[in-house]
């Protein structure tokens, strides 16, 4: 197990250092951040540009700007923003639990949802509740989640008045932004746990606990879901890293101070500090979730552990 | 059976849950909440050039003069002020009994200090320090007076004093806390005063009673950074927010504003004005009578009107009415498509001509206006193609190597509403964005202006640049875009300011 880990935990480094290498590398190719922080200064001359420059400590060779980066990474000190000198690292403090909690939010509106309706869809295989949920899924698999948002704001916040239209306050403004992410991923969660359950219902133990008289619902909760576990796990966990790419959409319409917002302002505005910071830690967290995964095989399936 | 019960229950529960907790209305007695489209990053004066540092600050700090949205030029930390020695040295008198939010007081040595850090080593650092490069120094004559030493007459440093980074900072707070705590805590001498920012979240500030200007009639002020404009315009659907600012809402969304019984829409003459700016150097469009007759071939008004709703005014020179330097002799070029089709047949221009229109991406409100001069410019025979460009890409590459179309969008406006500002740097030969135009003439014209205080004189030759620019048809001049704010009918005496400057002393809520 040590062994399996230590090995994973080389991968993520590389991955990591690979990912961000390329986007420091590309980010530069396209456009002066001095320029950007001096836009609508109509007497800015090339020497206050190359002062600028030499502030922000773009003078330097690539190759040592992103030592330097690597360097700090190490001891958390990811450098200052461009615009305005902020520390990254706290307005990483204060993005990524906003990100995360969102994402878990998500994942748990998703969860809640998609295993009931595709065990409802499993068991009435071919009836008219099956057919319903699988046409709902692919109406929720359709739906651009920017358009879902603004239509929940909408009707939850102008015309009922339940809800905050955005940002991040108390738990109710939790509930519009995840059900819109967790919608959307629903779609495809609720087919998955159909088509896996399908498969593990067709099992000869699900057979006999049946006969030995054993509840419907601990037939299908205890024993079938268990063994679906794995692969459902696993998309889980993939989906994750994808939801934090496609929380920016997200967080720009309810003003959410999260990751995604951050990247979506730094790439606006070349702020790369924080650009490489968001980027490197996004990975990161990428391919330990994929790790998650990869061990928490071992918790489900007994055999797994045992190899 | 069990399953649908239980998926049913789940739901109703989530629903009742965010019923419960509902939305009950914010405000607070006397607070004020505005949404901001970007978050500065840094509340110091001399680290940002951002509109959007100024809508925040300018009820932070003072200047030692004063500008608000009537554009008239009055006293602030600086009760009056003297040229001597030809202009190159201006006397100010200083405001007693100021103090700043901490309790510091305010006189000439924080005056002194402020220049020190603009134009020193914290002030290179920053895009400020090349705005007030003229001063040489500032000398302490006495406890209330201090000395402007400039190494050139300056006719629109008066104005810059007003805001930005002239703007009057603590000395000991400063040396006490550090840089870094400064620009995340300012303090200054203004009629608010900081309490709390949250990066990317939101600033809040309340009043400070003190103020020399009176106090101001709000307790609290909170900004909120809202980028997204339908999020914004939700929140002040919602009764969430008070005020929205420019440019954060597209012409698109008025009449839904409008419709809003609790909602009003504010606009007033803004410093933007956009253009079509002509490839003069290659191409059909080196020819002026190309050019004439493609400025003629569009109908600007037709396209304010439809387009715009009317949001926006017709402009006879690169600079919108409340500039200095505004002819208002000047006529727009009339839209008469015949005339255009006899000059671009003396021309020898061939019908279809292709032309590309090379524009920004992110502005979908221009996209339109530039789809209708496409089909305007179809309508004498020229076949444009309109480019978007990435902002970055646009004002790195393109511009200055002068690599784009026939016509590249072009707004420009700068707070100070002065036309020098926007002549120079668009006529005057190796400026970065006019890397097609060399005129000896104009630059000559161009640097005439720039030192001389007397303000008639000033006004003739700004007049005279702006009339040369349209009779060599530089641009296609297209509108000066109203500044438009969208605001909850409780706010009261709310004075919409042309340049986001706002000041917010005398605005109470009901």
């Amino acid at each position: 197990m040590a062994e399996f880990l230590f090995k994973r935990l080389l991968q993520a480094i590389f991955v990591v250092l690979a990912v961000t290498l390329i986007v420091a590398f590309a980010v530069r190719l396209t456009g002066d951040p001095a320029l950007m922080l001096a836009q609508g200064a109509g007497s800015v001359t090339e020497d206050d540009l190359v002062r600028i420059r030499a502030a922000l400590g773009l003078n330097e060779p690539f190759l040592v700007q992103y030592f330097n980066f690597i360097k700090g990474m190490v001891t958390f000190n990811f450098g200052r923003s461009f615009m305005g000198g902020t520390p990254v690292a706290t307005l990483i403090a204060k993005a990524l639990p906003a990100t995360l909690s969102l994402a878990l939010a998500s994942l748990a509106v998703s969860v809640t949802i998609s295993i009931p309706l595709g065990i409802a869809a499993a068991v009435s295989r071919g009836k008219w509740l099956d057919q319903l949920i699988r046409i709902l899924s692919l109406v929720g698999l359709s739906f651009p989640n920017f358009w879902l948002a603004i239509m929940l704001v909408l009707f939850f916040s102008i015309f009922l008045g339940w809800l905050p239209p955005s940002g991040m306050t108390d738990f109710s403004s939790f509930i519009m932004p995840a059900t819109t992410m967790g919608i959307i991923l629903t779609a495809t969660n609720v087919r998955l746990v159909r088509t896996t359950m399908l498969e593990i219902l067709q099992a000869q133990y699900v057979m006999v606990a049946r006969s030995k008289g054993v509840s419907e619902w601990v037939v299908l909760y205890k024993h079938a879901l268990r063994n679906c576990a794995i692969p459902l796990v696993t998309y889980f966990g993939l989906q994750f890293g994808g939801l934090l790419g496609g929380i920016v959409v997200v967080e720009r319409v309810f003003n959410w101070p999260g990751m995604g917002t951050l990247a979506f302002d730094a790439v606006a505005s070349r702020d790369y500090p924080v650009l490489q910071a968001v980027i490197c830690i996004l990975s990161f967290l990428i391919v330990f979730v994929n790790l998650l995964v990869d061990t928490a095989y071992g918790f489900i399936d007994p055999r797994i552990r045992r190899e | 059976m069990l399953r649908r019960k239980s998926f049913l229950v789940c739901i109703l529960s989530v629903m009742l849950t965010g019923g419960f907790f509902g939305v009950a209305p914010v405000f607070a007695d006397g607070t004020l909440t505005v949404s901001s489209p970007q978050d500065p990053g840094n509340w110091d004066p001399i680290d940002t050039f951002l509109v959007n540092w100024a809508s925040v600050s300018t009820n932070i700090y003072d200047g030692l003069t004063y500008r608000g949205p009537d554009v008239k030029l009055v006293p602030g930390l600086a009760l009056k002020w003297e040229d001597l020695d030809g202009g190159k040295r201006i006397r100010f008198y200083l405001r007693k009994g100021v103090v700043f939010h901490n309790g510091e007081p305010f006189n000439a040595e924080a005056v002194k200090f402020t220049f020190d850090r603009l134009l020193g080593d914290e002030g290179k650092k920053g895009p400020q320090r090349s705005n007030y490069a003229v001063i040489d120094q500032v000398k302490i004559v006495d406890d209330y007076t201090v000395d402007m030493l400039l190494k050139n007459t300056d006719p629109v440093l008066l104005v810059k004093l007003a805001g930005y980074g002239a703007m009057i900072v603590p000395p000991k707070y400063i040396k006490e806390k550090g840089e870094d705590f400064f620009n995340a805590n300012p303090v200054g001498t203004g009629p608010f005063k900081f309490v709390s920012y949250e990066p990317k979240i939101g600033i809040k500030l309340e009043a400070f009673a003190k103020h020399w200007g009176g106090a101001p009639k709000l307790s609290r002020l909170e900004y909120r950074f809202i980028t997204e404009p339908s999020t914004a315009i939700a929140e002040l659907q919602a009764g969430r927010v008070d005020l929205v600012i420019p440019p954060t809402i597209p012409i698109g969304m008025i009449p839904t504003i409008s419709a809003n019984a609790k909602l009003k829409v504010v606009s007033v003459p803004g410093p933007t004005v956009y253009a079509l700016r002509f490839n003069t150097a290659n191409g059909i469009t080196k020819d002026v009578r190309v050019r004439k007759a493609l400025v003629m071939a569009v109908d600007r008004d037709a396209i304010i009107k439809s387009i715009l709703g009317g949001q926006a005014a017709p402009i006879s020179s690169f600079q919108g009415a409340l500039s200095f330097g505004y002819d208002p002799t000047m006529k727009p070029v009339p839209y008469d498509p015949k005339a255009a089709r006899n000059l671009l047949k003396q021309a020898n221009v061939p019908t279809g001509a292709p032309i590309q229109i090379d524009v920004r991406n992110n502005d979908a409100t221009f996209l339109e206006v530039n789809q209708a001069i496409a089909s305007y410019l179809k309508q004498v025979g020229i076949n444009a193609t309109i480019k978007p460009y990435e902002t970055n890409y646009r004002l790195n590459d393109i511009v200055p190597a002068g690599k784009t179309g026939a016509l590249f969008q072009q707004s420009w406006g700068g707070w100070t509403l002065d036309f020098d500002n926007t002549a120079y740097a668009m006529y005057h030969s190796k400026e970065k964005w006019n890397p097609y135009e060399s005129d000896p003439k104009l630059d000559a014209l161009l640097e005439s202006q720039r030192f001389i205080t007397d303000r008639a004189k000033r006004e003739e030759i700004l007049k005279s640049i702006a009339n040369y620019a349209t009779d060599n048809a530089y641009e296609m001049l297209l509108y000066n875009l109203k500044a438009i704010y969208a605001i909850n009918t409780r706010v009261k005496n709310f004075d919409a300011p042309p340049d986001s400057r706002l000041r917010l002393t005398n605005v109470s809520v009901e």
